[in-house]
């Protein structure tokens, strides 16, 4: 089975806390995305589990089974690398068939294995190149193709979208969503798009300095953030966050109804975003961001009522969900 | 008007002293150049005429001499020993030196005749002797039986009775005319396999045999170390020797050889002055040589040049000096015929057989004479350089045309003339590059079609190609031969690179494992071998592999838990005498390997092994799929270098093997510097052989390039 598990998890260089005590539990065939901002380590967390770096102190289970001290190739997983790490002097199909190679099947077998994975990325017409002579969106999926091939137990992305362009990367969230449904294999996707979170994840684990700050379904996250970090972090635009003298309040700009209610604010930048516009606003003397429907008649320094819908409550010193 | 005429006349004074500088040239040091010195100083005093003294490296002394004479930019007198005075008349060197030799020793008037004409001034003469520890041996042995029986006493406890260079022929000649041989016999002809000539090597077997009494393989330096250091009583040496000996030392003439009851008779070697072809003050240059040879030069120099010179007139107490003149008595004069030369390579080649235990008394005889026949072959016949010519001509003509033809046509012409400043700026390297490179290879390459001989030159078209590509004169398998040698050098650059090329990697594959500290120490240290000149490795490691003293045989006698150094004679077969040469380029090589690989490995990404280690392969599949084909292209220009480099490296061979044993561990490099220089110069074989070694390397450069293209490797 390829469950993952980790308890207690902790990873340091020298003195140096990268990981600090993260507990996951996932099921069989979930997509999991790791995520949160740069420097938080969910890039190490994804190297710990395939194996190439050591961790410190804590289990990791894959299939029920620890794998701390298993040596990567024993593991079971297949990583696909943020720059894809192609074999520059092999063709696409020896590049695809590696591992197989390695195992020293049959060539029959490996080229049945590579033709099947070809077809399921769209690759067949190009087997033969180089990858010095594919496009970046074409080394992507050599590189998906190279982990398919392999029938891992667990599948690892490492900001395999990262150097897409942005119409490449939306089309490309889609095909993962749909190869996941087609292999059914537990993947883990880091990112620090929380969009392609949202999008693709069937649990999202969000980390922030090593320490992870709420794992759940994207809904519950969007929903109930676990505390200001992950509020702010989930939803775009970012949730505002009005600070009182006993509580910080959250009000997501898309929760808010302008024109009726108590609260007042001021008008400082207006966004138009065509369908939409996004008011900067003063409340209190705090920066408020309100998503409105155009057309929306109304000038800088005009004052406007809201009436907040949906309110989230924290605490202001820990920032934690009340 | 006082002031200038006295003026004019100061530099008028001046002008003819500065104008008749007599310029001399010569190889003494220290006591002898401080006599050479006073001696010029005492003639000018006497003359009113100056002495220009030059002192000039003994190696590089004969060559200069033969390069500056014959271009004018020689001097009027020249010191040198007259050994070489049949090549110098034969070269048109020197012009006979007026003077009157009455008063000086009948012996060394001799050596300064050639054919006839008397050529020079002799100053000194000197001749090796037994030189010996006055402390520990009373009386010097006067026959050879009595040499042998003390010699015996003090061989033990890593002692020798006896030290000197046996396997050198002017060494060895006091015993080869003891037993009544010579070099040229009285008919004028070279026997190096008479009876006389074997029984002289039976005596030499006698004292360098596993019974002998004498070191193998000893330099100078050696002698000198085993004497200062009590090893050793008695050495055979010239007054040369005395410079470096700490411990008092006295000496005696050659003993008597009890076998035939003649006296050991070693070779007189005659210090004199020449005048060289050319010189600008002949008159005064003849007034300071008579000088120099007369009474007063020869005081000055018997004084304070504690020289044993050629003044009959003059005595001395000096011990030296009397066993000098006391040898000098049966001294035979050193043959000044330019063939001795082969004579001694022959000699040579038989002794360090013998000595070195790999032959008889009568094989070394025997084998002498047939190498010195090899050696002093006439050259081949001439022939009409008109087709030659004819040829280059033709080939010329259509070198031009075919540069000519482009220009031809005007647009070609226009885009050359648009581009007539680009021409001018390349043109100062590309005339170095024809002065540097080509004009020196088409020398050589024309030098390849004449043939050498005593000062002569005979064009022979492609004679010496064919002697050397179809061994006219021996067969293939024989070490002189040209595919011989062409297989030694392939064997040793195929090994030598195999070696560099997996030691270097796989040094800077182990200095990027993560658990190796210090790296860039080791980087450092591992860099020195290639940083030292290897012209001092080369001597260092020599002296490593010596059979008696060196270290390698001393540290594989403690591996191997003897008690004693390993008797391994690393020159004395062809395996480990080729081994020794490749410990040692191996050690110079691998550096250049390791920080090529080095750089290579820096541009791949480590990604890329990341990748293939969750894939599943182990550290030499990674190391034979990923590693090696990304390394390769950068090593492929490293290996082609390093071959080219390897297949040319005359410095390891020449001084460490030097060719040991008989010439088989050669390469085509060196053995075309054994015929330029060793082998009765023959100039136009060697140069024919180094337009093969050309033809060789080019062909495997263009393969080597297509092959790298194809990723053959």
């Amino acid at each position: 089975m390829s469950s993952l598990q980790m308890n207690a998890l902790y990873k340091s260089y020298g003195s140096v806390e990268v990981l600090k005590g993260v507990d996951l539990h996932s099921e069989s065939g979930e997509y999991l995305v790791l995520v949160g901002p740069s420097g938080c380590g969910k890039s190490t967390l994804l190297r710990c589990i395939a194996g190439l770096e050591s961790i410190t102190s804590g289990t990791l289970s894959i299939g029920g089974r620890v794998v701390n001290d298993v040596h990567p190739r024993d593991r079971d997983v297949a990583m696909v690398f943020q720059s894809y790490a192609l074999y520059p002097h092999m063709t696409v199909a020896e590049n695809m068939g590696f591992a197989l190679r390695v195992q020293k099947r049959p060539p029959a077998e490996i080229a049945a294995a590579v033709a099947k994975a070809a077809t399921l990325l769209d690759l067949e017409a190009l087997l033969d190149r180089l990858p010095g002579q594919l496009s970046g969106g074409q080394r992507q999926r050599v590189a998906m193709g190279r982990a398919i091939v392999r029938s891992p137990s667990v599948f690892l992305f490492d900001e395999p979208l990262s150097n897409l362009d942005a119409a490449l990367r939306h089309h490309m969230r889609v095909e993962l969503k749909r190869l996941h449904r087609r292999l059914g294999t537990t993947i883990v996707h880091v990112t620090h798009d929380q969009v392609e979170a949202l999008t693709l994840a069937d649990r999202i684990l969000v980390l922030n300095q090593g320490v992870v700050q709420q794992f759940g379904s994207p809904r519950e996250l969007f929903d109930f953030p676990a505390n200001t970090f992950v509020a702010q972090f989930i939803g775009s635009p970012s949730m505002n966050l009005l600070r009182r003298e006993d509580v910080t309040l959250g009000v997501r700009p898309t929760d808010v109804t302008v024109g009726e209610g108590d609260v007042q604010a001021t008008v400082d930048v207006i966004e138009s975003m065509g369908a939409e516009a996004l008011l900067h606003l003063l409340v209190d003397g705090q920066p408020f961001m309100a998503m409105v429907k155009e057309p929306f008649t109304a000038q800088v320094g005009d004052t406007l009522r809201l009436r907040f819908d949906v309110v989230h409550r924290f605490d202001p010193q820990t920032g934690e969900r009340r | 008007m006082r002031r200038f005429l006295a003026a004019l006349l100061a530099v008028g004074a001046a002008l003819p002293a500065y104008a008749e500088d007599v310029v001399v040239w010569h190889a003494w040091r220290e006591s002898e150049e401080a006599a050479l010195q006073q001696a010029a100083d005492a003639w000018t005093a006497k003359t009113g005429d100056t002495v220009s003294l030059v002192a000039i490296p003994f190696g590089a002394f004969s060559s200069k001499l033969e390069t500056a004479i014959p271009r004018g930019n020689g001097p009027d007198l020249f010191i040198a020993a007259h050994d070489n005075l049949g090549k110098w008349t034969a070269m048109d060197l020197i012009t006979p030196l007026q003077g009157s030799v009455e008063g000086q020793r009948p012996a060394t008037v001799d050596a300064v005749t050639w054919d006839g004409t008397r050529w020079g001034l002799p100053l000194a003469y000197k001749s090796v002797l037994l030189l010996y520890d006055p402390t520990r041996i009373a009386k010097p042995p006067a026959t050879t039986d009595e040499l042998l029986a003390v010699a015996r006493e003090y061989t033990r406890d890593g002692g020798f009775g006896l030290a000197y260079q046996a396997a050198e022929p002017y060494f060895h000649a006091g015993w080869m005319h003891g037993f009544g041989g010579a070099a040229y016999g009285a008919d004028g002809k070279v026997h190096l396999d008479s009876a006389d000539q074997e029984a002289a090597y039976a005596f030499v077997q006698e004292l360098t045999g596993p019974d002998g009494v004498v070191p193998a393989q000893p330099t100078a330096e050696l002698m000198t170390r085993l004497y200062n250091d009590g090893l050793t009583p008695m050495v055979i040496s010239g007054p040369w020797f005395l410079g470096g000996v700490e411990r008092p030392i006295a000496a005696a003439p050659l003993p008597i050889v009890s076998a035939t009851g003649l006296p050991a008779r070693p070779y007189l070697g005659v210090d004199a002055v020449f005048m060289a072809n050319g010189a600008k003050h002949p008159t005064p240059a003849t007034s300071f040589a008579a000088f120099l040879a007369g009474p007063e030069g020869a005081e000055l120099r018997q004084n304070v040049g504690r020289q044993a010179v050629s003044w009959a007139a003059l005595r001395s107490d000096d011990p030296l000096l009397v066993a000098l003149a006391e040898q000098a008595k049966t001294a035979v004069p050193m043959p000044a015929d330019p063939d001795i030369a082969n004579v001694f390579e022959a000699q040579a080649r038989s002794l360090r057989r013998l000595t070195r235990g790999a032959s008889t008394p009568a094989l070394s005889a025997s084998s002498a004479q047939t190498y010195y026949t090899i050696l002093s072959k006439p050259p081949p016949p001439a022939t009409s350089p008109v087709p030659y010519v004819v040829l280059m001509v033709i080939a010329l003509l259509g070198l031009l045309g075919w540069n000519v033809q482009p220009l031809l046509d005007p647009n070609e012409r226009a885009r050359v003339w648009a581009h007539r400043w680009d021409y001018l700026w390349i043109a100062p390297a590309g005339v170095a590059m024809a002065l540097l490179v080509v004009v020196p290879f088409l020398t050589g390459a024309t030098v390849a079609f004449f043939a050498h001989h005593g000062g002569e030159w005979t064009f022979v078209g492609f004679r010496n190609f064919t002697d050397i590509l179809f061994s006219r004169d021996w067969p293939i398998t024989s070490p002189m031969s040209f595919w011989y040698t062409l297989v030694v050098t392939l064997l040793w650059t195929v090994t030598n690179l195999t070696l560099h090329v997996s030691i270097g990697v796989a040094l800077a594959l182990l200095l990027r494992e993560p658990w190796v500290r210090l790296t860039g120490v080791w980087r450092a240290l591992l860099i020195v071998p290639w940083a030292v000149p290897n012209y001092i490795t080369a001597l260092i490691w020599k002296g490593m592999f010596h059979a008696q003293y060196g270290a390698i045989n001393a540290l594989l006698g403690l591996a191997a838990g003897s008690d004693g150094p390993a008797k391994i004679d690393w020159f004395g077969s062809f395996t480990s005498s080729f081994l020794a040469n490749l410990s040692t380029n191996t050690w110079l090589g691998f550096p250049f390997m390791m920080v090529v690989t080095l750089g290579a490995l820096q541009s791949i990404p480590r990604e890329l092994e990341e990748a293939a280690k969750v894939d599943g392969a182990g550290y030499f599949f990674r190391l034979r799929h990923i590693i090696w084909p990304l390394l390769r292209p950068a090593l492929m220009p490293a290996i082609i270098l390093g071959s080219v480099w390897t297949f040319n490296m005359f410095n390891v061979i020449y001084l460490v093997s030097a060719g040991e044993p008989d010439g088989s561990t050669e390469i085509l490099i060196s053995e075309a510097y054994r015929w330029a220089f060793s082998r009765g110069n023959r100039y136009g074989y060697a140069a024919a052989y180094a337009v093969l070694i050309f033809g060789v390397l080019l062909m495997y450069s263009r393969t080597a390039n297509r092959l790298a293209g194809k990723k053959v490797l």
